[in-house]
């Protein structure tokens, strides 16, 4: 007799080695980290009202054209199917969201925002406070979970989880990058938190991403001018041996006029290279696991330090007026998200003028080849 | 086969897998896994205990216990079932109980399930007088479970108490005080301890 596989409804997961049969049945192991979900269990979706009048809506600056038009285009494509937003770093992804976040508010429909990384997630609630007046808006977060219910939910992806088949809308910021980069679990438990669209809005878009929006039509937004209307950084290159790149930055360094972020490719590298280099410059430190990680960024944006050595932590959501940025591509680690995140650093917001990039690398990698053509394209936009 | 906890690809066949049983964890994992054997006393109970409570052993049990991933239950006393059952040849094991709510929700023992294997027999008839949680408490709420256990049952000669992390040892201590008047000869284990105790 045939009989259906077993598949978790929450992550979707077919593999019969991760079923494992416990005292109260099958469960899944694959989300098991998340809370166990038995196989016969039925998941509810959490139920609450919105309030009137939580539509309405400004901002403190100007939208510019393009900004309307991309987001135009979104309400309109959301009627039909799911929308990716591809926008080049820096264009205000945010601010385009809004207006389809307040056209489903207007119908009574539920919404969330959910982005990677917590800090991003305290700050997103202040901003959404501002711009939506009326609206009880609901961040949650690893540690700050008690309420889950408002009119706008802003969370981590992480926290999606509990809500099953819940929303009308999602909007999946930064969906190519970690957490959700490569990791199809937890990208399947996000879109199954949501039972309309979802928007996804990203710089660029990696296999995981492509496989997961490949089960559903999906409509494309493209925008490539940034509010500022000024070029994307277009990196110089340099393939050097290791030894000989330390120089080069050694010399790059002290040309460099304002402040500049320099990217490693692991904690080690990234540790070693501030011991050396503060013998000479004013500069500090940064990777995930350091306990004084915030206080280093502090510091930084405080103009303490000139110099700040950083793994990847700082490629996404970070601001910082006329900053300059070398890449120190050692190891085949990063790839064209990655890269093109990192010079997205670069000439962020509406004043900031200045700012050089430089990628100095010890093996030829394609992937940099990739990401000049993609900047040149962006570029000519323009 | 993929390693229980960080779902790498394992080796189909390792030396150690050819003579040992099979470990649920890759050899890396099983690394970050740290042993630090043990011995002290609270009052004047000795107790045994394994690993550091730490990193990879603070997440494994997080997920056995609170997650309730059961498949987890063989990791904790890979290659020390045979120490424990020669070591306390003779002992009767007794498990702190853990509140019934907390048992109804997992639907399993979390302790019985670990100790499944080790061949001593069991004591039953220990209690507690409230259903207390003790988790997310500070060492004043917890100093509750000092007297919250009782016992009913026969006279005990030796007799094993075992429990999973012990932090301020206020549990083991309660169960250590019901059983006191009616056993001879009492020792304790636990997988980890969070405090520094003087150990001998």
């Amino acid at each position: 007799m045939y009989e259906k596989p077993m598949e978790c409804k929450r992550c979707g997961n077919r593999d019969p080695a991760y079923f494992y049969k416990g005292h109260k049945g099958y469960y899944c192991r694959k989300c098991v980290r998340f809370s166990r979900i038995l196989l016969e269990e039925e998941i509810l979706p959490l139920d609450y009202e919105i309030a009137e009048g939580s539509e309405e809506y400004s901002f403190d600056y100007r939208l510019t054209d393009q900004q309307l038009e991309a987001s135009r285009k979104c309400v309109e494509g959301l009627k039909y199917a799911d929308v990716l937003l591809y926008c080049v770093c820096g264009a205000g992804k945010t601010e385009i969201a809004v207006a389809s976040i307040s056209e489903y508010l207007s119908r009574g429909l539920k919404v969330a925002y959910a982005i990677s990384r917590r800090e991003v997630v305290i700050e997103l609630t202040k901003r959404f406070e501002k711009i939506f007046s009326n609206a009880r808006v609901t961040g949650v977060y690893g540690g700050h979970h008690d309420e889950l219910t408002g009119d706008l939910i802003v969370c981590t992806c992480h926290q999606l989880f509990r809500y099953y088949q819940t929303f009308d809308l999602l909007i999946l910021d930064e969906a190519d990058a970690f957490p959700l980069k490569g990791n199809e679990t937890l990208m399947n438990i996000s879109v199954n938190a949501c039972k309309g669209r979802v928007l996804y809005s990203t710089a660029t878009v990696d296999d995981t991403l492509r496989k997961v929006m490949k089960r559903r039509p999906y409509r494309t937004v493209e925008l490539y001018v940034r509010p500022s209307f000024k070029p994307l950084a277009v990196p110089g290159i340099f393939y050097l041996p290791k030894y000989a790149g330390l120089f080069v930055l050694y010399v790059l360094l002290r040309k460099t006029e304002g402040q500049c972020i320099i990217f490693t490719t692991s904690k080690k590298d990234c540790e070693v290279f501030y011991r050396i280099f503060s013998r000479f410059f004013s500069c500090t430190y940064v990777y995930a696991d350091l306990p004084e990680r915030k206080q280093h960024i502090e510091d930084f944006r405080d103009k303490k330090y000139r110099f700040i050595f950083a793994t990847t932590v700082l490629e996404r959501g970070i601001t910082i007026k006329n900053v300059s940025v070398i890449i120190l591509n050692f190891a085949k680690i990063f790839d064209q998200s990655n890269l093109i995140q990192m010079l997205g650093r670069v000439g962020r917001g509406t004043d900031s003028l200045k700012g050089d990039a430089y990628v100095i690398s010890d093996h030829f990698d394609p992937d940099i080849r990739e990401t000049l053509k993609y900047l040149k394209k962006a570029n000519s936009y323009l | 086969m993929r390693c229980i906890y960080c779902d790498k690809q394992m080796k189909k066949i390792t030396l150690s897998s050819l003579f040992l049983e099979r470990d649920l964890l890759c050899i890396e994992c099983r690394k970050m896994l740290k042993v630090k054997r043990q011995c002290f006393l609270i009052e004047d109970l000795k107790v045994e205990s394994f690993y550091e409570y730490d990193g990879i052993f603070k997440s494994l049990l997080l997920q056995y216990k609170e997650c309730c991933d059961e498949a987890l239950k063989d990791v904790f006393l890979y290659s020390l079932k045979d120490y424990i059952r020669i070591r306390y040849a003779g002992y009767r094991i007794l498990f702190v109980p853990s509140s019934v709510e907390k048992r109804r929700m997992r639907g399993f023992d979390h302790l019985e399930l670990i100790f499944e294997d080790v061949r001593l027999p069991r004591i039953k008839g220990l209690q507690m007088k409230e259903d207390l949680i003790q988790e997310g408490k500070n060492a004043g709420e917890r100093s509750r479970m000092k007297d919250n256990y009782f016992y009913e049952g026969e006279e005990l000669n030796r007799v094993l108490i075992v429990d999973d992390v012990v932090t301020t040892g206020s549990s083991m201590l309660g169960v250590y005080r019901a059983i006191r008047g009616r056993a001879r000869h009492v020792r304790a284990l636990s997988l980890a301890n969070k405090k520094q105790y003087f150990s001998f």
